[in-house]
């Protein structure tokens, strides 16, 4: 099967994968809008501990993280049609990137909600008491008191869930969207150089989560810029190519009061 | 179309004896990564000199790139290699007598390796310093120190991620459907092929994964409260 490996194969297949990187964008995009808004819905009543509403959002995320992103992908497109027309709404010519991207936002938004609940129960309780003690309504002290906190832990665990969805919808070909995987195999069937065209993906892949990567890491640090100025003895040098001097001026400072302490 | 729950139990028995593929995968896979991702991890704690920035790549690789196409390049690439090899040194070996579910446990291992050595790694890390600092003073040698103090503790705090690891893997299986391997996935299609209640038949391998993920989960939690009875702090 295939013909003799050829590297430049792999260059040639770079531009024409990349046409379709807007896809895979789009349902990363997609995906993670719907994500964030069910994951934080779905948070909600595990927080405040709300009865039935409580039990349904564990069985959501309990299904979404115990079943693979496969079956969910088919479980949509065959049931949600189904389902649908017993409430008289015809879904059946929508298109299949509607349902991919569904799927995928229900998906990671089971890891979102997991990772908002975790991230708020770690904020001390002591916070929210102090905040009502000074006057603050539920919403306040949540808004303005809880969440910042809560998302200082959360972005990093977020950042995870984002390059593991870039990752998943790798799959969406299954269901015959048009993206890189998909786009891949047809250029391998095409052209008989099969492991040409998936390193090519490969590559592109790796570009992308790299990419991706730096800019959650410039996300959390604006996020978190509150966090790093109160341990930062020099707020000025915050930035990068100050380092150095940041460094020589603290060394500086510590040395001295050690010497001060003696 | 309607629903047939009566097709989703008849499915559902239908599914059961392709249960131990997808476990022999995930098992497979899970115990030759945890060898490389270890392997890795030490590679990268101690700098190796030559080795280092090569198990770095291989992870920021593997992490980097979805597993299917680790899947697909194995799939096609290692055939393409071991025929070029075999015409070279004149072997009677063909690549078509590989049956495919091995290209499935060399792809799978090797994706878990890498995510593997990650969670190899951080457990490392949480083990504190002075633990092999204390191993040298009663005069044990550098593996003795690692195998009898740093590994246990190590591992005991990494059975959260370890867990998640093998959850991860036993749904990352699904995949060997594009290497025609019959596993769950596979196997559910092939039996709604027959009469078109696709629905049913994923909703039965739904159900299978999420017993064994829910299975899985509940063993952690078990191991984690045995392995960690030792340092439950406070007093008696």
């Amino acid at each position: 099967m295939g013909e003799k490996f050829d590297i430049g194969y792999v260059f040639t297949f770079f531009p024409k994968l990349a046409g379709t990187l807007q896809t895979t964008l789009i349902i990363v995009g997609g995906a993670l809008l719907t994500s964030l808004i069910v994951g934080f819905l779905v948070a909600l009543p595990r927080l405040y501990k709300v009865p039935v509403l409580q039990r349904l959002s564990q069985l959501y995320a309990s299904f979404f993280r115990g079943t693979p992103i496969l079956i969910q992908l088919f479980l949509f497109y065959y049931g949600l049609p189904e389902i649908l027309k017993l409430v008289n709404i015809d879904v059946s010519r929508a298109p299949v990137l509607v349902f991919v991207i569904l799927t995928y936002g229900l998906h990671t938004g089971a890891y979102v909600s997991e990772t908002i609940r975790s991230a708020v129960a770690s904020v001390d309780r002591g916070q929210v008491e102090a905040a009502y003690s000074v006057g603050m309504s539920g919403y306040q002290a949540f808004t303005r008191i809880v969440m910042p906190q809560a998302l200082a832990i959360a972005v990093p665990v977020l950042s995870n869930v984002i390059l593991a969805l870039l990752k998943d919808t790798s799959l969406a070909f299954s269901l015959g969207v048009m993206e890189m995987t998909g786009k891949s195999q047809t250029l391998a069937a095409l052209t008989n150089h099969f492991v040409e065209s998936y390193i090519s993906l490969a590559l592109i892949y790796l570009v992308i989560s790299m990419v991706l990567e730096r800019l959650l890491i410039i996300l959390e640090r604006r996020l978190l810029r509150h966090e790093s100025r109160a341990a930062d003895p020099f707020p000025v040098f915050r930035r990068e190519r100050f380092r150095r001097i940041r460094q020589w001026f603290t060394r500086e400072r510590s040395v001295r009061l050690r010497e001060e302490a003696q | 179309m309607k629903l047939d729950p009566s097709f989703i139990w008849e499915a559902l028995v239908k599914l059961l004896p392709v249960i131990p593929t997808s476990l022999l995968i995930t098992a497979v896979s899970v115990l030759c990564g945890f060898v490389i991702g270890t392997v890795a991890a030490f590679i990268r704690i101690y700098k190796v000199p030559v080795l280092h920035p090569i198990a770095s790549a291989y992870v920021t690789f593997i992490r980097g790139t979805p597993m299917l196409t680790h899947l697909l390049i194995i799939y096609f690439g290692l055939p393409l290699m071991i025929d070029a090899l075999s015409s070279q040194l004149g072997l009677g070996f063909r690549s078509a007598s590989i049956p495919m579910i091995d290209f499935a446990f060399i792809a799978f291992s090797l994706t878990a390796g890498g995510y593997m050595s990650e969670v190899v790694r951080s457990g490392l890390l949480t083990v504190n310093r002075g633990q092999i600092e204390a191993a040298y003073a009663v005069g044990m040698t550098t593996p003795q120190a690692i195998r009898r103090i740093v590994f246990p503790q190590a591992m005991a705090a990494s059975i959260p991620n370890l867990s998640n690891a093998v959850i991860g893997m036993l749904h990352a299986s699904t995949l060997a459907f594009t290497v025609s391997v019959v596993e769950l996935f596979a196997k559910a299609q092939i039996v709604a092929s027959t009469n078109w209640k696709f629905f049913e038949a994923y909703l039965a391998a739904a159900i299978i994964f999420w017993g064994l993920t829910v299975l899985i989960e509940r063993v952690a939690v078990f191991l984690e409260k045995r392995v960690n009875s030792y340092n439950r702090g406070g007093v008696a």
